[in-house]
């Protein structure tokens, strides 16, 4: 399972296998947090990124072509992101992000809340690069974008970043 | 300090290792829960075949032995379709001469009318639920993996889906309404004129050979012959929107400095980067080029995206360009 390629994952999920489910999740499972982190309180991004799953499993059988995985997952997870933070509270309200265990500093927070007023493309490949450690190459792989506009927004947003926390973190 | 560190972390750059180090803590480690077990829709569309047919047999035994079944209410089998519950727009059901309210299922051809004064929340599939406002009409054309796929003859609706882009479509007399993961409000009007307003995510407004994206925050109107107007934004001063109207309806020719677009262009502000990349494919020649120019001002353009692929309205230059568009308006609803 761990040789196999996504789209055979894919593939097998379809056919009701939990093992490549668990695959799948522990391949994208930091990006999808990635993207809902980028519009949800922290304390409520985990139970977000477990519904998007949930929805994977159930919609999964619906997907057409399997390498385009990627792509599906990052919509469904914008989408979902999006819906939950209609229904709540402004992400600005930081004091929610405490929720998190254990608490993050706050020069964490500040930084988390400066890649929040980013546009959004930067917003969340610098999430994926700076708070899920994955690396430029991961990106690309795992979200379907090029490894060139995975390069652009990296260096586009942490030069925005830079500018937001005053030319240091 | 290497830039390569950014990228695939080779080399080392202090400042994004501090980043890394100081964001680290949000990073996500949660075991995967177990999911629920999956239906099986095959599986359920043979039970139900099994059942009629048993029915079927039951029936036919007890007509042929000349024994009709005891007076009851037929019963009815589950259809495929969208639940929806009828109710009262001010809360008060039953009663004399008030709405009588009910829940039932709207099946696939069929339609759904509410009166004045009654509402009704329908569940959309799996995906979401709308909510049909008095005095409206409305029909299920399909259902299914590929496609949630409603018609609004006239009335009002609210709709929020969470889904892949284009599965749900509402079409009205003039215009489909093509979801790309959204929450939008829409009003048809005895004309088919549609006017809709998006609250979450965006839509795709396509009829008479015209797409209009419209993203939240915004709004645009369709009508039979002009097919979807270019978005504006809902919050926009008087001025910009009535310069929109008018070049929609035509206004062009004569002096540049009084034409509906030179207003538009010059009032563009970068709130308003939807309506001017909407406007690249409704321009032409030196109009495209001054719309061009007053969007790479006001946004940012990806350094992917040259000039003229966009000027020639090369589909994957405008594309990368709205994707990057994306992030310049969103702020969270």
């Amino acid at each position: 399972m761990r040789d196999a390629t996504v789209a055979e994952l894919v593939t097998a999920v379809q056919g009701g296998s939990r093992p490549a489910f668990a695959g799948l999740y522990e391949r994208f499972h930091r990006v999808v947090h990635a993207i809902v982190l980028a519009r949800v309180h922290a304390g409520d991004a985990p139970d977000v990124v477990q519904d998007v799953f949930a929805d994977v499993w159930s919609r999964l059988p619906d997907l057409r072509e399997p390498a385009a995985f990627p792509g599906w997952i990052v919509t469904m997870a914008r989408n979902r992101a999006i819906d939950h933070a209609r229904r709540r509270r402004p992400v600005s309200d930081d004091t929610a992000d405490l929720a998190v265990s254990p608490p993050p500093a706050a020069e964490a927070a500040a930084a988390l809340r400066a890649i929040r007023t980013l546009p959004e493309t930067y917003r969340e490949t610098l999430i994926m690069r700076l708070v899920e450690g994955l690396s430029g190459p991961e990106i690309a792989l795992r979200t379907g974008m090029t490894p060139e506009s995975v390069r652009v927004h990296l260096h586009r947003g942490i030069k925005l970043l830079r500018e937001k926390l005053g030319g240091s973190p | 300090m290497s830039d390569d560190y950014l990228w695939d972390k080779s080399g080392d750059d202090p400042e994004v290792e501090r980043l890394e180090q100081l964001l680290g803590g949000y990073a996500h480690d949660a075991p995967m829960r177990e999911p629920p077990p999956r239906r099986r829709r095959r599986a359920t569309v043979l039970v139900v075949s099994a059942t009629v047919l048993a029915a079927a047999a039951v029936l036919a035994i007890l007509w042929w032995r000349g024994r009709a079944p005891a007076a009851s209410p037929p019963r009815q089998l589950a259809a495929a379709g969208f639940p929806y519950e009828l109710s009262a727009d001010d809360g008060l059901c039953g009663g004399p001469g008030a709405l009588v309210c009910e829940g039932g299922t709207l099946g696939v051809g069929e339609w759904l009318e509410t009166a004045a004064g009654a509402r009704a929340d329908v569940k959309v599939a799996d995906i979401g639920d709308l909510t049909l406002r008095p005095g409206s009409r409305l029909r299920l054309v399909a259902t299914g993996p590929a496609e949630h796929r409603l018609e609004l003859e006239r009335g009002r609706l609210s709709a929020r889906v969470t889904a892949p882009p284009r599965l749900f479509v509402i079409d009205t007399p003039v215009v489909s309404t093509v979801d790309l993961g959204c929450a939008y409000d829409m009003e048809v009007d005895a004309a088919g004129r549609t006017h809709v307003r998006v609250t979450s995510g965006s839509v795709s407004l396509e009829g008479n050979g015209h797409a209009a994206w419209v993203p939240w925050g915004h709004e645009a109107t369709a009508d039979r012959a002009r097919g979807p107007s270019t978005p504006v934004r809902s919050d926009a001063p008087a001025a910009f929107r009535d310069a929109v109207a008018r070049f929609d309806a035509g206004g062009g020719g004569g002096a540049w400095s009084v034409s509906p677009l030179a207003t538009i262009v010059d009032e563009a502000t970068p709130a308003d980067a939807v309506t001017l990349w909407n406007l690249l494919s409704r321009t032409e020649g030196a109009d495209r080029a001054a719309v061009f120019a007053r969007l790479d001002e006001v946004a940012i353009r990806p350094e992917w995206v040259i000039e003229e692929d966009v000027l020639s309205l090369q589909p994957d230059a405008l594309e990368r360009w709205r994707e990057s568009l994306e992030g310049t308006w969103f702020l969270d609803p």
